[in-house]
């Protein structure tokens, strides 16, 4: 037998670099998730854990029991609809308020000077280096009926009474564009960075103002950027629980709160499993349409 | 003055586009917080000719060509198209198109739509748009390439693509800028002969920027020479190459020989002068601008000289030495003759034998001269 034929099945150093995040994976997403699934096609009891195994021997015979139930509470219980919808709308008008937001910003980061760019980029990331939670907290002391921005409408007088603002989606809303714009920015600017400016002005050149440069050369090519962007906010946004349990009051309704209530209100961890699966799947959908229109960009790039 | 030059300055403005005076670029200056790029060029250029602005990095070509397309405002100076004065317009505003420097084609756009972007610009019916488009198509030969997108096409493909839509709008003036920088050099060749018959056919006036000299020469009718933002000489090819108005332009064209020599004798219908690095004087056949005694400099071209064994008869324009180097060129090889003097002189030979049994080697004694009007003298 020769070396050669011996190195076949001897794992490579190749194999081994791969292993490591497909390890990472198994353990931190596949299995929790694996875990997630299976609790929520179990039933709710008051036990350690609270609930039901779903493989039992019974009568010397291994049963599989799945509980279908949990998710027929997701399709009939209007409370957990309304969830999904808001959190869809929530979380798709926040990414429209980053992206109207983010672009401009990105955009004249991308056209600045190397240095003051920098300084630029900078300022867009500074901000994470505080706690997530410090960030919304201090929201609550700038919107507050007392707090800095209601005392300053008050002084300069647009105001007589102090706005009501926090505790409702408005301050859901502020909260959450000024916590993910960040990540629409960059990808942005990543993408409007590279643009060849040789192109606007070959634009300019066959008789494109500004604008409409803008609008048939900037506008499409960035829209890998733009899409990154969204994906970026829109996904995280969707399972928002912090910023609208702490900014936007009863109002707010989040599947982000309500997978909170079922969990730690109701202690019911099968419905807070489903809740939690099904909002997976609504997730996994644009992810997915992402990725695939990326390959499509790719293989357009390559050939 | 040795040099037979086109006056390069002084134009005064005169109204209407006649043909002569299409482009006029009047005392143009172009600074970028005080370095002066483009330096009071003064230029008229013909309708319908294909003009190149040839210079090295940093002569100012490119920036003079930015400011025919608008995309730099000339600091001074007028430039007028048929007439009418640009300086004020921006670049979508200009009846001037621009093939840029490896091309800037738009990358999510077909062919056909590159190619159609400045006629929908234009407000153009669709009708109009699709058939300008196939005639452009015809023209640069890519209909069959109509649905690709620009990265789908091979180097010369792209060039084509990118000609045509600078041609689509019909522009008054064209502007190449180094329009070869982005081919193989074989590719080259092609597509420069291929290019003017384009550029001739739709008969467009046509302003091209390079570095390189043989795609000047081979595509343009006249070259203005660009050195640190001046115009150095302007002309046709040939005038350019064998009449050259300075040593700068001497020795930006081609190779040449440029040996420092003093004037001896100045007559009417000959000037005969010395030079250091030569045994016999210098016989030329015509009479130049100049003062006896004044320091000059001698250029000849490599394959004016005559190179040979036996000395020649006549008692001027020539030199002994000895072969130090031979570069063979296949077509042609370049000697490189080390004089008693320590100047070294190239001199061409046509290899038209093959296998030449009586071959010029290393270490050969030779002779080498040159009639009496082959050499130029250049007096700045």
């Amino acid at each position: 037998m020769n070396a050669r034929a011996l190195k076949r099945f001897v794992p490579s150093g190749r194999w081994a670099v791969i292993a490591v995040p497909f390890l990472w994976l198994l353990l931190f997403f596949a299995i929790p998730f694996l875990i997630v699934l299976k609790i929520s096609f179990s039933r709710l009891a008051i036990a350690m854990p609270p609930y039901t195994p779903i493989v039992e021997v019974v009568d010397k015979a291994l049963t599989l029991r799945l509980n279908l139930g949990n998710y027929a509470a997701l399709f009939t219980d209007s409370q957990y609809i309304l969830a999904y919808l808001s959190s869809i709308k929530i979380a798709a008008v926040s990414t429209l308020l980053c992206l109207a937001i983010g672009y401009p910003m990105a955009y004249f980061i991308a056209r600045m000077k190397p240095s003051t760019r920098n300084i630029a980029l900078m300022a867009v990331v500074l901000p994470s280096w505080i706690s997530f939670l410090l960030r919304v907290y201090a929201w609550v002391g700038i919107l507050d009926a007392n707090g800095l921005l209601n005392r300053f409408l008050l002084w300069t007088g647009l105001v007589d009474a102090p706005l009501r603002i926090l505790y409702t989606p408005l301050a859901a809303y502020i909260g959450i564009v000024y916590c993910y714009l960040p990540f629409m920015v960059l990808p942005l600017y990543a993408n409007l960075a590279k643009l060849d400016l040789r192109l606007l002005e070959a634009a300019y050149d066959l008789g494109a103002k500004p604008w409409q440069a803008f609008l048939r050369i900037t506008l499409p090519l960035s829209r890998s950027g733009i899409i990154a962007g969204c994906m970026l906010v829109m996904i995280p946004a969707v399972g928002e629980f912090v910023i609208p349990e702490m900014l936007g009051g009863p109002d707010t309704l989040m599947i982000g709160r309500v997978l909170w209530g079922e969990f730690f209100n109701n202690r019911d961890w099968p419905a807070a499993s489903a809740v939690a699966i099904v909002m997976l799947l609504l997730l996994l959908v644009p992810i997915l349409v992402f990725n695939r229109y990326q390959h499509k960009e790719m293989e357009g790039r390559l050939t | 003055m040795a040099a037979i030059t086109e006056p390069a300055n002084a134009t005064p403005a005169a109204p209407g586009g006649d043909a002569a005076r299409y482009l006029r670029i009047e005392g143009v200056r172009k600074e970028f917080d005080g370095f002066v790029a483009v330096d009071d060029v003064s230029l008229d250029i013909r309708k319908g000719e294909i003009f190149a602005l040839l210079g090295g990095s940093g002569s100012g070509k490119s920036t003079l060509l930015r400011c025919l397309a608008g995309f730099e405002r000339p600091t001074k100076g007028r430039i007028v198209l048929d007439g009418e004065v640009m300086n004020d317009l921006p670049p979508y505003e200009r009846p001037i198109n621009m093939m840029f420097q490896s091309y800037a084609l738009f990358p999510h756009m077909t062919v056909e739509q590159n190619i159609a972007f400045g006629l929908k610009q234009d407000g153009l019916s669709k009708d109009a748009i699709r058939k300008r488009v196939g005639e452009m198509l015809e023209l640069v030969q890519l209909g069959k390439l109509a649905k690709r997108k620009p990265h789908q096409l091979s180097g010369g493909q792209q060039q084509r693509v990118a000609l045509a839509r600078s041609l689509a709008k019909g522009p008054k003036l064209l502007l190449l800028d180094e329009p070869m920088g982005a081919l193989d050099k074989k590719l080259r060749s092609r597509m420069q002969l291929e290019l003017v018959n384009i550029i001739e056919t739709s008969g467009v006036t046509c302003v091209m920027v390079t570095h390189d000299q043989e795609e000047a020469m081979t595509m343009a009718t006249r070259i203005a020479l660009m050195d640190q933002g001046w115009i150095q000489q302007v002309g046709k090819p040939d005038e350019i190459y064998e009449q050259p108005a300075n040593r700068f332009a001497a020795e930006f064209i081609g190779s040449v020989n440029l040996v420092d020599a003093v004037i001896d004798d100045d007559q009417p219908e000959y000037v005969t002068l010395r030079a250091p690095a030569f045994d016999a004087p210098i016989y030329v056949g015509h009479g130049i601008t100049g003062f006896e005694g004044q320091a000059v400099s001698f250029a000849l071209r490599p394959e004016k000289l005559g190179i040979g064994k036996d000395e020649p008869e006549q008692p001027h324009n020539k030199a002994r030495g000895t072969i130090e180097d031979i570069a063979y060129f296949g077509s042609h090889s370049v000697y490189h003759v080390r004089l008693p003097s320590g100047f070294k002189l190239m001199a061409n030979f046509t290899n038209q034998q093959r296998w030449a049994s009586d071959a010029l080697t290393w270490g050969d004694e030779v002779w080498l001269w040159w009639a009496d009007n082959d050499g130029v003298v250049l007096t700045s």
